[in-house]
């Protein structure tokens, strides 16, 4: 029973930092041809922009219902905490993410789009600004009292380090937006996106250098794990590979290579995932609250595990079908 | 009690509008998937492209409503932690999961196959398109079924013990088939079938009545009146069901739903007031048309209670549901439109058995058909009212008799409430404006009867001669195996 209770809890670590993993990476791309759709030349362009996500746009956005639900079932109390301190920020996420769905369809039957089209835009850019800074401030530290109870005050939320975070996420989602272009269109549209994932990706990695700088003042259980042996070499590594990572893909994009951006930005984004799964592990209300303490109990974690445990692959398997399905290039607006 | 200044009262009004708006989007959508999973199944059997021109017409609608209803979603799961995190810490444990067996199993598997649902005709054989519609028919179902799970769970809270008001579960099982679980259930999924029938029912009748494709939509109509000569009687049964589990396991809603405020013993009839005006300040009823003898006959069909009917009165006000208005006239609409639902598919089914309803003679049938168009938008009034009976009956327990509604919400400051409560009206109150204006315009274009219609049958490949068909309005993109390159 003792291994259980520290078994258990990481096992929904992981968990949830797949579910969060599959969510930034797939709505990333979502959310990142949202705000490329801005400065998108002509209607027919942003139309093929929002073709490449119609078929999984919905998808992609559940991961988050997943991610949210799993939080709730396996650290409720984190949930509570960590969404009523974030009240501000979920808030505009919501908002922003509302807009940006119900744009898809609006804008197809509106005759004047230029509405729906910034709704579509600036929807995308407002739910990523809104999960930057909540992203922002968990790795910072949400303030509670010994119970887990959220202390702090509404806008605790905002800080330099949550600004840094949240502009550095948008980089993020408009490169991984960009290769995800580049692999879906032809022509003028994919040229333009080389340029654009050039630039993101030189913008992202000013953001993460800025990042994994300051870290280590973020708080002070970090600086203890960074610093000390053996975990030095590691967290040392991954600054390494980050920055070879950001090599090979600003080479793939010089040689115009389709696939191997795409391939490069989601391999940064994994790693940056592992990264800060090692700073935060094994808090899950940073820097209060273990998942051990804010664990439900062992029959809970069980039982949602056979559930969902079995569902993974399953949902993964039919996710990865729909990918293949409509696989190949957009080439015309045809959404609706 | 200032309004404005109150946490509890705001992020309850925010959650009232939130779910109350939500709600009218995945009613359509998970009813309509057994309506497209029905046309499917017929056009594959009888090969007769109506059924298939019907599947893409209805589908736009679906489109339209499924965006909205997952972009209004969102919030509700996420306000249960920005909102409500003391009752999130309380009863994580068992909600929270049932939240995230929604997610996986349920609405993930509706998200993951309605790509190729909507996207996929000539993408993948009409088997492989088939099964994609069974499997988003099947997700849509398989949501209704845990958000029901978890909302019985509220009303009837078992299968485990309150600890210093934090839930401990025991049994799994008895929890996720708490007595509520059943009726309702089966309540929620006639009702969103139901709504969905009359729904596209009426709109076959607007095209009837305007003499457009007459013949196409009486063929609507009549699948819908096939469906729905078993789904209103037996939705008006479930509905006697789920009123009878209210009157045995929360005594203090089936007295807000009568408005019957003093206590009446056991093996008594008792009359049953049919309109009132409950005032809730005085604990009487100001006005009221009472039926003698009644109130027996119609929760257990006998002149004689078998258990007694509590009065509100006999409760300590903060103790009692309030707003008894509401809920008692709430809960008298949604009766009477199960009713007039009922009641015009009988009469519907009757001039179609007199042969009224053929291609040639139904589009005489003026007054039926304007009735059919008055009942479209009825199924939604049943179940936003069904919904105010069943939370607002439920107070002042949000966990009936164990978490009180007041102790669930949030320390949040008022303001924040107050700004997204405001936000939500205004953007809500604009999603309603566009999807109406956009939904009626999607109806007055009509179907697209020009649609090329892809090949059914073994030999069916969609790999063989895939320039022919025309574009559509699929993301059309040039495969590898494409004659472009």
């Amino acid at each position: 029973m003792e291994a259980l209770e520290y078994f258990l809890p990481t096992v929904w670590f992981v968990f949830l930092a797949l579910f969060l993993f599959l969510y930034v990476m797939l709505d990333g791309f979502d959310l990142g041809v949202g705000i490329l759709s801005l400065t998108a030349s002509s209607e027919e362009r942003r139309g093929i922009l929002m073709t490449s996500l119609g078929n999984v746009w919905d998808a992609n956005e559940t991961w988050l219902v997943i991610m949210g639900g799993a939080l709730f079932g396996a650290f409720p109390i984190a949930y509570a905490t960590i969404l009523s301190a974030l009240y501000i920020p979920l808030v505009l996420m919501l908002l922003g993410l509302i807009f940006r769905a119900v744009a898809f369809e609006f804008r197809e039957h509106a005759e004047n789009k230029l509405f729906w089209n910034t709704a579509f835009g600036a929807g995308s850019f407002i739910a990523a600004l809104g999960q930057g800074f909540a992203l922002g401030s968990v790795i910072q530290g949400i303030r509670v009292d010994e119970a887990g109870h959220f202390i702090g005050t509404t806008w605790d939320w905002l800080t330099w380090q949550s600004v840094v975070v949240a502009l550095t996420l948008i980089q993020g989602y408009v490169l991984i937006g960009s290769t995800y272009l580049i692999l879906k269109t032809t022509g003028e549209l994919q040229k333009t996106h080389y340029g654009t994932a050039r630039l993101a990706a030189w913008t992202t990695l000013i953001g993460a250098v800025l990042i994994t700088i300051t870290v280590p003042t973020f708080f002070e259980q970090a600086r203890d794990r960074l610093f000390s042996t053996p975990q030095v070499y590691i967290f040392a590594l991954i600054p390494l590979l980050g920055v070879l990572l950001i090599y090979l893909l600003l080479r793939s994009l010089q040689k115009e290579e389709e696939v191997a951006p795409f391939v490069w930005t989601i391999l940064l984004f994994l790693l940056t995932f592992i990264g800060l799964g090692m700073i935060i592990f094994p808090y899950i209300i940073p820097t209060q609250i273990t998942i051990y303490q804010g664990a439900a109990n062992p029959s809970s974690l069980v039982f949602m595990l056979t559930f969902v445990g079995v569902l993974i692959p399953i949902m993964l398997f039919y996710n990865i079908y729909n990918y293949l399905v409509f696989r190949g290039k957009v080439t015309e607006e045809t959404y609706g | 009690m200032d309004v404005f200044s109150n946490t509890v009262v705001l992020s309850r009004m925010q959650f009232a509008l939130t779910a109350t708006f939500h709600m009218l989007w995945p009613v359509l959508t998970t009813g309509m998937a057994i309506y497209l999973v029905v046309l499917e199944g017929l056009w594959l059997r009888t090969r007769n492209p109506q059924y298939y021109l019907h599947a893409r017409f209805w589908s736009k609608l679906y489109l339209l409503n499924f965006g909205i209803g997952v972009a209004t979603g969102l919030p509700m799961e996420f306000q249960f932690g920005t909102n409500w995190a003391p009752l999130s810490e309380a009863i994580g444990d068992f909600f929270g999961s049932v939240l995230g067996f929604e997610g996986t199993m349920a609405f993930m598997l509706e998200a993951g196959f309605l790509g190729i649902m909507l996207f996929g005709w000539e993408r993948v054989s009409p088997v492989i398109h088939y099964l994609a519609t069974i499997m988003v028919a099947f997700g849509a179902n398989l949501s209704t079924f845990w958000i029901l799970v978890a909302n019985s769970w509220l009303q009837t809270p078992t299968g485990g013990t309150f600890e210093n008001g934090k839930f401990i579960i025991a049994s799994y099982g008895e929890a996720i088939f708490n007595p509520f679980m059943r009726n309702s259930v089966m309540h929620m999924f006639f009702a969103t079938l139901e709504t969905s029938l009359f729904v596209i029912g009426g709109i076959s009748a607007w095209y009837i009545i305007n003499k457009r494709h007459t013949e196409f939509f009486a063929k609507s109509l009549k699948i819908v009146l096939a469906v729905a000569i078993a789904v209103a009687p037996l939705q008006l049964y479930i509905g006697h069901l789920s009123g009878e589990q209210v009157y045995h396991q929360q005594p203090s809603k089936l007295a807000a739903m009568e408005a019957q405020w003093e206590t009446i013993p056991a093996g008594q009839p008792a009359s049953w007031s049919a309109l009132a005006i409950p005032n809730d300040k005085e604990g009487k009823n100001n006005w009221e048309i009472s039926v003698p003898n009644a109130l027996g006959y119609i929760l257990e069909f006998k002149k004689d209670l078998s258990e007694p009917v509590q009065g509100l009165n006999s409760w300590k006000p903060e103790d009692r549901p309030h707003m008894i208005g509401l809920v008692y006239y709430s809960f008298r609409i949604m009766i009477a439109i199960g009713f007039f639902l009922a009641g015009l598919m009988a009469l519907s089914v009757l001039q179609w058995l007199r042969g009224k309803l053929s291609a040639g003679a139904i589009a005489d049938q003026k007054w039926l058909m304007r009735a059919w168009i008055f009942a479209a938008p009825l199924g939604y009034i049943a179940v936003e009212s069904g919904w105010i009976v069943r939370c607002v009956g439920r107070q002042p327990w949000t966990v009936y008799g164990a978490i009180r509604t007041a102790d669930a919400a949030s320390n949040l400051p008022p303001s924040n409430v107050l700004g997204s409560l405001s936000i939500f009206a205004v953007v809500y109150s604009l999603l309603f404006v566009s999807a109406l204006f956009f939904g009626s315009r999607i109806i007055r274009q009509g179907p697209n009867m020009e649609l090329p219609i892809p090949e059914v049958g073994p030999r069916a490949n969609i790999e063989v001669k895939p320039v022919e068909h025309r574009p559509d309005q699929r993301p059309l993109e040039t495969t590898q195996s494409s004659s472009q390159s």
